[in-house]
């Protein structure tokens, strides 16, 4: 992201309790126009709670909330610039699908007219045309969906807050409406901050991953940066899979771990100092036991369509390798890596 | 399923036959008529029962419907203890029994100084209906999303637009629900409005309740009139959304919901309109003098009371009661009333608790009309505190085409004659019955004697045992009327008015005594205007008014003038409306007491459940 554009909302040291559990422990975060961001945390870590305080339906205890450079933390969420789409959509059932995503303009009194024409553009880019007077109840998930999204999109907020939307549908539409929301995001151009639990998810659809844990955020970066570089042993476990070593780094550029020192790309560690090593499976290759330094067995095998995974057994751990070659079990072998395909991290705490 | 059906509906059906009933009966349907609608439409008591019962259940319904809902839908944001808390404790009213609610409120109103009367039984509604509101509203706002709120929140509503654009749309089902709850249970409610009205101010279950002392077919007709609406309304409520799915109803119904609001917003304004007129009523009456009057059930001529409100420029707030036990209960609960007119044992009771003022004999130009014998009573020696009202005994009332002349010989103990087995009708009152065991005995009916009182459990339960009575109440009136039995224990005016519906009754009373019992008109210790009290009593002596009394209500006049006039025109050869007042053996009920008025009723439980 361009950072040197002016953040559109800006995180300041956000703190939030619930009876007397600390579920913000100082959010700090900025956030760009047109970007799309998303919060990716296991539950509890404190991502929908930061997604509330921006939307207005909860209030920071302590920390400021700047929109545009103005803070908003007192403002009601019906002030705010911003919408929603709910977990569960939270459609209002005793309305058609016309008068739900009619229901923004309704309340500022917008001309009938106007009302329609919106609506039915809204419908269209959310591919629901047609289904003006249908029932809520009566769609599938999928559609409730694209309801919720109109719904919100109609009041031309400058961001849109999206909880978890694709939690409660089928691993395929899912996907379907991933694609979707991109295009949808790209389409209307405006800031998606997106809350999920899914590493792939967030992946695959966002700009900027922020890696939230415990109330903290872990990480910050696009999604290369945070799958390739992960900053701490949570991000690297949680992006992913990976083999994640103690080790020291006898100086810059020349990691030990396992008995052996190896040459790797990371510098501004002190001498000696002990760090985590994340090795992704994906870039171990099995070779013959002579031409590597770690050797090993292998353990167990598992086809996963595109690759298998290959549990290796070393002296000190298993190494998780992915690779398209077939290795029987039982069978000694050993295991390489460039210097590049070591990753390595601060220890964590 | 058609025998339960039947269960439920046969009764209402049969009330709904009997107010087309030309005659009074209840028993025979003697022709279509509509004369008990008629007198139902001119029945201004009854119109203004019905009044008070609409417009209390209406506002009612509305205030509480609001508050419940409000309180339903805090309590669904608040914590969970103090939501468990908060349910539990509303379930309490619920299922506690309305009179402890009642009395609770009567307590409090009267703790509070506050007065009673419309406003009360207003709030004593409110607050009874409310948690069912809360009830049937609650679990309609559990179900709705968390989100729901936040979403129209989050999409430019106010929290308030919020609540009534979203939040009550969706829980409109539970709301309808507590509303019609609400309703019913205001509209129907006796007990607590019993206790918490006052100052004249009655609904129709009170009206109703105080008419059953005699048979009064307008009651049929007001029952049809509100199980109609119950019918129509429920259709309405059922139906309406059947049609409204049909297509062709979709296209003409836009302007419904406009015209169903309409509606409601003109009931609650008549509602309104109305509460306000008997505010005001009230204020009006706090600024010309009053009369309180409490008497028993249909027991008056109430054109008596406009006139006197017209002559002597007052208006009367006229109560009733239906025993005198209850009247007890409710003056000693801080009921204030100027007049009352009990019976002679409780006028003692009375007295003896210092409730009472001495009369003045000297402004009553009128009291020396009344007839010298029943003056001076043991209960209320030189009728210091009690002015007679009516009079009258208790004795035998039976069928002279079926009893022989020659079996009343034998006193009270006709009713012990197995001839007549499950032929015969007992008052089921412990003091009426003793009555006549006692004097079959030859006791005293105010005995103290707890071995005469064994007596005469023995004399009773053998009675039941030879004769196997039927034990009742004011339906005896009615039953006597159609003639289902031969004989049947009544008082003397009772005997009176049954014997001029049905010609082949006779009265009488035992030689060897009964019971002679005076209603008197006595004035409270409240009493502020005791002139106009007085004014009262006198113009009750006055003969036009006494004769226009006894008439309508068929008990013997204390006016002697009056008493001789009647007995021998209106009640020619009615020997009921006679009461014999020469014979030694007849006395009046004392105040009894406690511990034998206790052990009596043990004796008399014992002998209804052998």
């Amino acid at each position: 992201m361009n950072t040197s554009m002016k953040p559109l909302i800006e995180l300041k040291n956000i703190t939030k309790t619930f009876d007397d559990q600390q579920i913000l422990k100082g959010v700090s975060l900025n956030i760009y126009e047109k970007e799309f961001l998303t919060l990716l945390g296991p539950s509890g870590c404190g991502k929908t709670t930061t997604l509330r305080i921006i939307a207005g339906f909860d209030e920071a205890d302590d920390g400021d909330l700047l929109f545009d450079g103005i803070e908003i933390s007192k403002l009601p969420p019906y002030k705010r610039e911003v919408n929603t789409v709910f977990q569960k959509y939270a459609l209002f059932p005793h309305l058609n699908v016309f008068d739900n995503i009619a229901f923004g303009l309704n309340i500022k009194k917008t001309e009938k007219s106007v009302v329609q024409q919106e609506v039915e553009k809204m419908l269209r880019l959310v591919g629901l045309s047609g289904f003006e007077n249908r029932d809520v109840t009566s769609l599938s998930g999928g559609q409730q969906q694209r309801v919720a999204i109109a719904r919100a999109l109609i009041n031309k907020p400058k961001v849109l807050l999206l909880d978890e939307p694709l939690g409660a549908l089928d691993a395929k539409l899912r996907k379907e409406m991933q694609f979707e929301l991109k295009k949808i995001q790209q389409e209307v151009g405006i800031t998606f901050i997106y809350v999920t639990h899914d590493q792939e998810e967030a992946l695959s659809m966002s700009d900027t991953v922020v890696v939230m844990n415990d109330g903290y955020i872990q990480q910050i970066g696009s999604p290369t940066d945070v799958y390739n570089e992960p900053e701490n042993r949570f991000v690297a476990q949680f992006i992913g899979e990976s083999n994640i070593i103690e080790g020291k780094m006898i100086r810059d550029c020349l990691v030990f771990f396992d008995d052996f020192e190896f040459e790797c790309v990371d510098k501004g560690f002190k001498d000696n100092e002990e760090i985590d090593v994340v090795l992704r499976p994906e870039d171990i290759d099995i070779v013959e036991p002579q031409c590597a330094k770690l050797q090993g067995v292998v353990s167990s095998i598992v086809f996963k369509g595109v690759h298998y995974e290959i549990l290796v057994e070393t002296k000190y751990r298993n190494y998780l390798i992915h690779t398209t070659d077939y290795h029987e079990v039982g069978r000694a072998v050993g295991l390489t890596f460039g210097p590049e395909d070591i990753h390595v991290m601060w220890k964590s705490f | 399923m058609v025998l339960c059906f039947a269960f439920f509906y046969v009764p209402i059906i049969i009330t709904m036959i009997f107010s087309f009933n030309s005659s009074k009966s209840f028993a025979n349907f003697t022709g279509f008529s509509l004369r008990w609608y008629e007198s139902l439409i001119n029945d201004s008591e009854i119109l203004s029962a019905v009044g008070v019962s609409v417009s209390v259940a209406v506002i009612a319904t509305v205030v509480s419907t609001i508050l419940g809902t409000i309180t339903a839908i805090g309590l669904s944001k608040s914590r969970k203890i103090l939501k468990e808390w908060v349910l539990n404790i509303n379930n309490i009213p619920i299922m506690s029994p309305d009179i402890v609610t009642a009395i609770g409120l009567m307590i409090l109103f009267t703790s509070v100084k506050l007065e009673k009367g419309y406003f009360t039984m207003l709030l004593a509604h409110i607050c009874f209906c409310t948690p069912y509101v809360i009830t049937s509203v609650y679990p309609k706002v559990r179900s709705v999303d968390v989100n729901i709120a936040n979403a129209a929140m989050d999409l430019g509503a106010t929290p308030f637009q919020a609540l009534t654009k979203v939040i009550v749309p969706m829980i409109k089902p539970g709301i309808y629900a507590g509303m019609l709850l609400a309703f019913t249970m205001s509209i129907d409610d006796f007990v607590i409005s019993y206790f918490v009205s006052g100052n004249g101010v009655e609904n129709i279950s009170m009206i109703v309740y105080n008419a059953t002392k005699r048979i009064n077919p307008t009651i049929n007709a007001l029952s049809t009139v509100v199980i109609m609406t119950i019918f129509v309304v429920v259709f309405a409520v059922k139906i309406a959304p059947v049609i409204a799915k049909q297509q062709w109803f979709r296209r003409l119904s836009v302007k419904i919901p406009l015209a169903v609001k309409r509606v409601f917003l003109f009931a609650s304004c008549a509602a309104v309109v109305f509460s306000l007129i008997q505010f005001g009523g009230i204020y009006r009456g706090g600024t010309t003098k009053t009369l309180k009057v409490y008497n028993a059930g249909e027991y008056i001529d109430e054109s008596l009371l406009e006139l006197f409100e017209e002559q002597f420029d007052c208006k009367v707030i006229y109560e009733t009661f239906d025993s005198n036990e209850s009247m007890y209960t409710k003056v000693m609960s801080g009921e204030k009333y100027d007049i009352i007119i009990p019976s002679d044992y409780m006028i003692e009771r009375l007295a003896k608790e210092d409730f009472l003022q001495p009369v003045d004999k000297s402004l009553l130009d009128n009291f020396d009309n009344v007839i010298p014998a029943i003056l001076n009573q043991p209960f209320d020696p030189e009728n210091q505190y009690s002015i007679p009202y009516f009079w009258g005994n208790v004795g035998i009332l039976y069928d002279s085409t079926v009893v022989r002349e020659s079996d009343l010989e034998a006193g009270w103990e006709i009713l012990r004659n197995p001839d007549y087995k499950d032929n015969i009708y007992m008052y089921d009152s412990e003091r009426d019955s003793f009555m006549i065991a006692l004097k079959a005995l030859g006791y005293s009916l105010n005995t103290t004697d707890k071995s005469e009182l064994d007596r005469a459990y023995e004399w009773l339960s053998e009675q039941k045992r030879l004769v196997n009575p039927v034990y009742v109440g004011d339906d005896v009136i009615d039953n006597m009327v159609s003639g289902y039995k031969a004989m049947a224990v009544v008082y003397s005016g009772d005997a009176a008015y049954i014997m001029s519906e049905n010609e082949n009754m006779r009265f009488y009373a035992p030689e060897c005594g009964t019971n002679l019992w005076i209603d008197g008109m006595v004035i409270t210790k409240d009493c502020k205007n005791t002139a106009l009290a007085h004014d009262w009593i006198d113009f009750m002596l006055e003969d036009e008014n006494a004769a226009v009394n006894t008439e309508m209500v068929g008990y013997s006049s204390p006016v002697e003038a009056v008493y001789t006039e009647i007995s021998q025109t209106v009640y020619e050869g009615n020997e009921a409306y006679v009461p014999r007042q020469d014979n030694p053996k007849d006395e009046y009920f004392r105040y009894q007491d406690p511990e034998i008025k206790k052990y009596s009723a043990e004796l008399w439980t014992k002998v209804k459940t052998q």
